[in-house]
């Protein structure tokens, strides 16, 4: 597919050219300098053309996905959580190995836009609003787990502390990693999302200025919030950006920090160590840039945008993920080390049983996908060959699910008492929520692709090398193509 | 059974609620002072004419019904919007001082779930019996119970109880029934035809006057005992022995060796309750524990807990007899016994013998094996050791067995022959139990008349003409006298909820007695009989009440006699033992031999439809719901056979296909499987759970034999899952269950084992007035499960069923976990109760996000059900894995057609303890409901908290009280002693929850020499 | 202006979800419930003007979990001696000669999965009134006290707190170490 876009996009040779030939600083992250006008063009095409065949049949599973989970959470909420594999043995299973994966997909968003906006990194600006996006619904799809994982959510609101409270002195636990979740992924994606929002604002007001029917117009006015590109406007708006970056910085290392703390805390052998903190953000980081892949390299040839969305792109993200993917081989080799060294006994059977057990196929699964894989993004080959880099984020994101299902099933299975040992079999409800969460995330992001510009242009202007000046002339500019239009 | 359908149903819970609405009037006085008014039906049904008035569906009972038969029913019409639902409040029109809403009353009463009729103190909570206790006053059975008889207030509340008397199989009028069975009598009379009761064996000495009398009426009249489990061969050896046909009473308290040869004393045999707290009792470490070997082919109960367990096959058990008989002969310098082959290891038998010659007349040989001549060697034996008197007692017998399988023989060749024209039949089910259900029922189609008491339409009774339903032993009048000059009294707890009628007072109208009320009969029968016999009290009715009020009554033995002298043949005893066990060893490698057993939970299968007893895990194989095909997993290897394969097993023309359960301990050639499977028409609880092994059992000079030669496997490629409630049965080296010997004992001289103090982050959390603890004694604890049902009946645990089970969802509050150590062939097992152990710093209370799961200023680890959201992190962080959550609704739930589905069996709750809904975490809470009330009445007594006020429901179970609970902060209450105990630990306290709840080790006594 | 109207809104939204919240947390609490008792039994006239204890009635109080409403015979103990009559009286009467249940309705309901025992609060000293409030007073029994558990504890957390040596040992004539204290474990009231 990547050589049918590159031949659609008839640049392929120079671009190969452009990395043979080391990047020159200033690397140029757009490919053969398109003018101000045909990046507007080209990132607003999608929303102004009708979609082709391939996002209808995408949004067509994607969709029909979402209704299965609809369904499937009504019978769960009528009936019960027993109609999952749970047992007495295993209390969790699917749905906070669901919760801790969505979560996960969720970080890339966050890195991307802020760290490395604090980092000045350049090549960020032609994926981060994609990637925020993707944060926003993944974060959308883990906050559904704990609701349904009770499976009664009318009872959900005993978990904030509110007021007012017919029960005296009694509130929340805040000794409870739970409760900490609730704060840490809701200020996650309140922060993500207004990020996100504020990122769009210039955009949206350059479609607002583009849009021609009524509706469209009237909705990008609304949102674009009477946005004039004065420079005054531009200052206050780089400021807000570089604070809310600042905000949102630690909460990249926060949010999964204290998910990790769900298990950190526990006693459990299998959950009780130190490690997970750090461990559980790398891993983190390393799903999210795994789904940024994915979704990257389906959207470039799908909506044609090679030439924003370059190999060089992909490389860098590639050289991330294979960066992170060796912190968590890492974190597995401590593991297992400080199961031998530490002389638990309950810890060591438990390592011995993951490497052993009868869940043992799903602990080699997740080695091959996220210690093996990995490795072979050494070679530059790999990092530019589309394909291949498809390939490799599918398998990151496996291998992050089954560390999450490994690191839950396989402690709670066969924990302290023998006695109370037993197997986790998955239902079909198990494996249905589960893939109506994709449907979910999916519907949620084709949509995204669709109405909104899942680029954020005004960044590529400044990133393509016009100079600054031209920089500062855009938004005049911008006003001049809608004299165009008009 | 199809025509037990829901309409039968409905229409049942209707008169059912009609019922309750009789108890309101005269409950209390019926069964107390007045009989009269129990029988005055006119008092009663005036008392609310209507009925009492229920949840607006009519026929679902709520929990709230409970208040219902205090005559304070309350009733939900309908919620609008945010509004409080009406509800009425329905006093009695007339008070009763013996009924207030809300307080309990206790009356002894007698079990009668089988016929060791163990004493009992029965709670009645509002007009209903709720739960069964042990009858501490009883000098047989000192307070214990066992499963099934905790489970019996259950079936009182059974949906296939007959509403009604059915003739041919439809509803009618007592008077109908008597005008047709009287007519039955008369022509039996004329025809001088044979008139029969069939009944198991009858252990009421008042029961035995009404048939003393039959016999005079009628010269023709005939009463057969049958048991499907017999003790037969135990009684004729006797008989053989010392001219006495009967059981005797055993003493295992005063026996320093005991050895069972297939006699599961501590599960089922005879008489477990008793000889279970004996065992407990003799087997203290603190003083000269009695040691105890076992030759048994299955995995028993009792072969679990033994210090030395042999496998031998059912047909070899008569030579292990021999063998022993000879060694002690030779010692004794008795004439020489004849051949010389062993069995098995001979040292290990000269170790046995050695030892019980060391302790002659202190020792004891049991063996449930139902043949004679084992049972005649087995009187030698004993007589060589001089341990009648001492720990065997002839004189003063038990009258818990006097079934016949002779007459039991006798009697269906007749019937087949015609010769039998009226059948009464009374707590039997041959049709189902029999070795030769057919002929029997052939011969039940033969007779003019057969009438059955059964309770139920069952694969007998519903072959019957007449059914003439008996109450529920909690609904009747009666007596008891399990061993000799030992009475106990029944009472009734409750007015009969249906038209049933006391089979007695049928017997009685038959015979046309002047007196028919039973009741009446009773004290009269007492008043000539058992007052005459004792001294104290002088006056009738001052007698007649205390024993009522204590349930039971030890006069004086008629005479001292003599010990009796043996004059048994034992000589030919052993040559027919010999010349049969040849037999089988020549093809020994070849075949195999399938042994027949009865389970605690299941027994001869009288329960089948008491889902209590269905979902009580066997105390061995911990399978629920189902009976299998026990092999030794070497056997198994060998034959390729898994775990769950469904086996054939044929002898002859009897085929038998049941999963196989892979049994480390079972003897290599031999097949174990439980009887009491299979029932076809019992309950819907009961009905095809399991498969049917009587058939095979048979006939073998005169005595029923419940193992059969020759048995051929074959697999038949299915396979069955088995619903098992621990999968993994080894310890894997963990300090779970720790084990001391006799020897480390008495090395050790450190004064106690204080509770090591480890430093905590926590702040002291004990600071309320007491601290509530709990103390398990390994060693006394045998793994009956009477506390697991008890607990079950006392804190409203839902049955979830086989589905459930095989998913892990068992919901009982405590478990016993069953460990093997050593090797599969001959393993050595360990039975622990495990429940929440209230840690005090509790892994479950910090990760609980609305701080649902909490520990109280006195130590007890605190579930609140409303506020509890179902995260199930509690579960998943507590090490013990003794949480369980509430995956449906199990209540009203038709998916679980259980006792809490039928407004019927929701009777049964407790209406202290909160029903759980779905979505909700729950676990033991030290019977916390039980804590509140004592301290509520020390309160009104305006005293304080004596230790042993509170007894939970496991406790006040246990017949080898294995377990204390008590308050930690009183230096001088059991529990806080026993925590001093060299032998104490508790479960995986390196984690530092540090846990109310400790253990006592488990003590290994071995025999030096084997 | 533009502001004006924003922060109107904003005040406005906060206010709408302030009640909202209040209104919701007040679900289920029924206080001021006064339902019409098929017989207008008035507690005025017997407790108040007559004086007759709440316990000589309810009896229940003293020994059981409820208090319990009193059998007609209790009423009529009186009733069949006093020759005052009035309609309510002649219902009574009616009742008892055709044995037929008074359908009295229950004021005071508190959820299945609480336990609440009268007698160990009556016994504990607790004034009827406390929770009933002047009951004495009232015609048409109706129910004063929210009966919620904020309710309950403010007044447990009270008498945890007191000293040693108060009514409930005068009352009771108790040691100090028995002096029942209110106890404020979640187990005392839900199991």
């Amino acid at each position: 597919m990547s050589t049918t876009s590159i031949s659609v996009n008839g640049k392929a040779p120079d671009a190969a050219r452009g990395i043979e030939t080391q990047m020159l600083p200033p690397p140029s992250w757009v490919d053969d300098k398109p003018s101000l006008r045909d990046i507007t063009d080209d990132i607003a095409r999608p929303l102004e053309a009708r979609p082709g065949k391939g996002w209808w049949i995408c949004f067509g599973i994607a969709f029909a996905a979402l209704l299965n989970l609809g369904g499937m959470v009504t019978y769960l909420f009528a009936k019960g959580i027993g109609i999952w594999g749970l047992n007495n043995s295993v209390g969790w299973a699917f749905d906070i190995t669901n919760f801790v994966f969505w979560v996960g997909i969720g970080h890339a968003g966050t890195l991307i836009s802020a760290i490395l906006l604090l980092f000045r990194q350049q090549w960020r600006t032609s994926i981060n609003r994609s990637a925020e996006a993707m944060t926003i619904f993944a974060v959308m799809c883990a906050g559904m787990f704990p609701a349904i994982h009770m499976g009664r959510p009318w009872d959900a609101f005993f978990i904030f502390p509110y007021f007012p409270n017919q029960r005296g002195p009694l509130w929340v636990n805040f000794r409870s990693p739970l409760v900490w979740d609730v704060f840490a992924i809701s200020t996650y994606l309140t922060i993500s999302l207004v990020f996100w929002y504020l990122g769009m604002i210039p955009d949206l007001a350059t479609l607002r200025d583009r849009a021609t029917g009524k509706i469209k117009k009237f909705a990008f006015r609304l949102l674009s919030l009477g946005w004039n590109g004065s420079h005054r406007t531009w200052s206050r708006y780089e400021i807000v950006s570089l604070v809310l970056a600042g905000l949102a910085t630690p909460l990249v290392l926060s949010v999964h920090s204290i998910v990790s703390m769900d298990f950190a805390t526990s006693l459990l052998p299998g959950w009780h160590t130190t490690i997970f903190p750090p461990y559980f953000v790398a891993g983190a980081i390393y799903s999210g840039f795994g789904m940024v892949l994915t979704l990257l390299i389906i959207t470039r040839s799908t909506m044609n945008l090679q030439r924003y969305i370059t190999l060089r792109h992909l490389d860098k993200m590639a050289k991330v993920t294979m960066l992170t993917g060796m912190i968590v081989s890492y974190a597995y080799l401590t593991e297992f080390f400080s199961a031998w060294y530490g002389g638990n006994l309950y810890e060591r059977y438990h390592f011995i049983n993951r490497a052993t057990g009868p869940y043992a196929w799903c602990f080699y699964l997740m080695v091959l996908c996220n210690v093996v894989t990995p490795q072979l993004l050494w070679s530059r080959k790999a990092r530019t060959s589309v394909r291949f880099l498809f390939i490799v984020s599918i398998m990151v994101n496996i291998g992050m699910w089954f560390e999450r299902f490994v690191i839950i099933v396989v402690s709670l299975h066969r924990a302290f008492l023998p006695s109370g040992w037993g197997m986790f079999y998955p239902t079909i409800f198990d494996i249905g929520i589960l893939v109506g969460s994709f449907g979910l995330f999916f519907t949620c992001f084709l949509l995204f692709i669709r109405l909104l510009p899942m680029i954020a242009m005004w960044e590529i202007k400044g990133v393509v090398g016009h100079g600054a000046h031209k920089m500062a002339l855009s938004s005049d500019e911008d006003q001049e193509e809608v004299a165009v239009n008009a | 059974m199809s025509d037990l359908g829901k309409g039968d149903q409905s229409r049942g819970c209707k008169s059912a609620k009609d019922q309750l609405v009789q108890i309101n009037g005269a409950a209390a006085p019926s069964y107390w002072k007045s009989p009269e008014e129990l029988h005055n039906g006119a008092r009663r049904t005036a008392e609310f004419p209507g009925g009492l008035p229920s949840s607006p569906t009519g026929e679902e009972t709520t929990r709230r019904d409970f208040l219902a038969a205090m005559g304070f029913t309350v009733a939900a019409a309908g919620l609008a919007g945010c509004r409080a639902p009406v509800q009425n409040a329905i006093p009695l029109l007339v008070g009763s001082d013996e009924i207030i809403p809300g307080v309990a009353n206790w009356y002894a009463t007698t079990c009668r779930g089988c016929a060791s009729s163990c004493s009992l103190l029965v709670k009645q909570r509002d007009g209903r019996p709720i739960k069964i206790e042990g009858n501490a006053e009883s000098a047989l059975f000192g307070g214990g119970t066992c499963a099934t008889g905790q489970a019996t207030v259950l079936s009182l509340y059974d949906d296939a109880r007959l509403r009604a008397p059915l003739w041919q199989g439809q509803p009618t009028t007592w008077q109908e029934i008597d005008k047709r069975v009287l007519a039955s009598l008369r022509e039996a009379q004329e025809t001088k035809s044979e008139i029969v009761l069939l009944s198991g064996s009858v252990v009421s000495p008042s029961v035995q006057s009404i048939i003393a009398e039959w016999r005079n009426s009628h010269p023709h009249f005939r009463h057969v005992e049958y048991d499907p489990v017999s003790f037969t061969a135990l009684r004729a050896a006797n008989e053989l022995s010392f001219g006495r046909p009967v059981v005797p009473h055993y003493a295992f308290d005063k026996a320093r060796v005991i050895v069972g040869l297939e006699a599961d004393f501590l599960g089922t045999w005879l008489s477990p309750v008793e000889f279970a707290r004996q065992y407990a009792a003799n087997r203290n470490p603190e003083k000269a524990p009695a040691l105890h070997i076992q030759f048994e082919s299955g995995m028993s109960v009792t072969g679990s807990n033994a210090d030395l367990r042999v496998a031998v096959p059912p047909s070899q058990l008569g030579l292990v007899a021999v063998a022993l008989l000879r060694r002690i002969a030779h010692k004794a310098g008795i004439a020489p016994v004849a051949g010389t082959q062993d069995p098995l290891d001979a040292r290990k038998l000269d170790a046995v013998a050695d030892e019980l010659w060391k302790y002659r007349g202190e020792s004891l040989v049991v063996s449930g094996v139902n043949d004679r001549s084992i049972q005649v060697v087995l009187n030698a034996l004993n007589a060589a050791l001089g341990n009648f008197g001492k720990t065997i007692d002839i004189n003063k017998p038990s009258l818990q067995r006097s079934g016949n399988d002779n007459a039991m023989a006798e009697l269906v060749a007749k019937m087949q022959r015609g010769d039998v024209h009226t059948l009464l039949m009374h707590g039997v089910n041959p049709a189902y139990d029999y070795s030769e259900p057919d002929k029997f029922l052939d011969g039940l189609g033969k007779t003019a008349l057969a009438v059955s008491f059964s309770d139920r339409r069952d694969e007998t009774s519903s072959r019957a003409h007449a059914i003439c339903p008996d109450h529920h032993f909690l609904e009747a009048w009666g007596d008891a006298e399990p061993v000799d000059s030992h009475f106990s009294l029944l009472q009734p707890l409750i007015a009969p909820l249906f038209e049933t009628r006391a089979m007695q007072e049928s017997l009685l109208r038959w015979i046309g007695h002047p007196e028919a009320d039973y009741y009446k009969y009773l004290r009269e029968f007492w008043r000539t009989n058992i007052f005459q016999r004792q001294k104290e009290i002088h006056d009738f009715e001052t007698f007649w009440e205390r024993s009522l009020q204590s349930g039971v009554v030890t006069v004086p033995p008629p005479a001292a006699a003599s010990i009796p002298k043996f004059q048994g043949d034992w000589k030919a005893a052993v040559d027919r033992i010999q010349k049969e066990a040849g037999e089988t060893r020549a093809d020994a490698d070849k075949s195999f031999e399938l042994h027949c057993y009865e389970t605690v939970p299941m027994r001869d299968g009288r329960h089948a439809n008491n889902p209590w007893l269905q979902e009580l895990p066997d105390p061995i194989t911990k399978v629920t719901w189902s009976n299998y095909a026990s092999i030794a997993p070497q056997t198994a290897k060998k034959l390729g056979v898994n775990q769950g394969d469904v086996i054939r097993l044929t002898a002859g023309t009897r085929k038998l296909e049941l999963p196989a359960f892979i049994q480390p301990g079972q003897e290599s050639h031999t097949i174990s499987v439980a009887l009491g499977y299979g029932r076809q028409q019992v309950g819907r609880a009961g009905n095809n759970v399991g498969w049917n092994a009587y058939a095979f059992t048979s006939m073998e000079q005169g005595d029923r034999r419940y193992f059969t030669k020759n048995i051929v496997i074959e697999k038949t490629g299915r396979t069955e899952k088995l619903g098992s409630t621990q999968t993994h049965f080894s310890m894997e080296g963990r300090p779970i269950v720790l084990e001391t010997s006799m020897a480390e004992l008495r090395r050790n001289a450190e004064p106690g084992n204080e509770p090591a103090t480890q430093p905590s982050l926590w702040a002291e959390r004990l600071h309320g007035e007491h601290a509530w603890g709990m103390a398990i004694d390994m060693n006394a604890c045998t793994g009956c499960s009477a506390c697991v049902v008890a607990c079950q009946a006392e804190n409203n645990v839902p049955v979830v069923g086989k589905d459930q089970i095989e998913r892990i969802r068992i919901m009982h509050w405590i478990r016993i976990d069953r460990y093997y150590s050593g090797e599969e062939e001959d393993p050595v097992s360990v039975h622990q109760p495990m429940m929440c152990q209230h840690c005090q710093n509790a892994p479950c209370e910090t990760v609980c996000p609305v701080l649902a799961t909490t520990t109280s200023s006195e130590g007890l680890n605190q579930q609140v059900y409303n506020r509890c959201i179902g995260t199930r992190y509690c579960a998943n962080n507590c090490p013990y894995k003794v949480r369980r959550f509430n995956w449906y609704n199990y209540t009203e739930n038709p998916k679980f057609d259980f006792n809490m589905e039928s407004p019927l069996g929701r009777m049964v709750l407790n209406p202290d303890v909160a029903v759980r809904s779905r979505g909700v975490m729950e676990k033991c809470s030290l019977c916390v409901q039980r804590v509140q009330l004592a301290k509520n009445v020390a309160l009104q007594g305006k005293r304080e908290l004596a230790d042993g006020d509170i007894q939970t429901a496991c406790q006040q179970a246990c017949p080898s009280q294995a377990i204390v609970f008590g308050d930690l902060k009183d230096p001088n209450s059991r529990v806080s002693k026993m925590q001093h105990n060299q032998r104490r630990y508790q479960v995986l306290d390196e984690l530092g929850t540090r846990p109310n709840i400790s253990y006592l080790k488990k003590v290994r006594n071995p025999m030096e020499t084997a | 202006m533009r502001l004006h109207w924003v922060f109107a809104g904003i005040v406005g939204m906060g206010f709408a979800v302030g009640t909202g919240a209040w209104q919701l947390s007040r679900i289920g609490i029924h206080q001021g419930y006064t339902p019409k008792q098929p017989i207008a039994f008035p507690h005025k006239v017997h407790a108040g003007d007559n004086k007759i204890p709440c316990l000589y009635c309810h009896y229940a109080a003293r020994t059981s979990r409820h208090a319990g409403i009193p059998p007609a015979s209790v009423c009529m103990n009186c009733h069949t001696i006093l020759e005052k009559q009035t309609v309510e009286i002649e219902k009574l009467k009616e009742a008892v000669d055709q044995q037929r249940p008074i359908r009295w309705v229950k004021v005071h309901n508190l959820p299945d999965f609480v336990y609440f025992n009268h007698s160990q609060h009556v016994l504990s000293g607790v004034a009827c009134q406390r929770c009933h409030g002047a009951v004495e007073t009232m015609n048409t029994v109706s129910q004063v006290a929210p009966l919620t558990m904020g309710w309950c504890l403010q007044c447990h957390r009270e008498h945890a707190k007191l000293p040693v040596g108060d009514f409930q040992r005068a009352a009771l004539g108790l040691k100090e170490k028995q002096k029942p204290v209110a106890g404020l474990d979640c187990a005392s009231c839900h199991y």
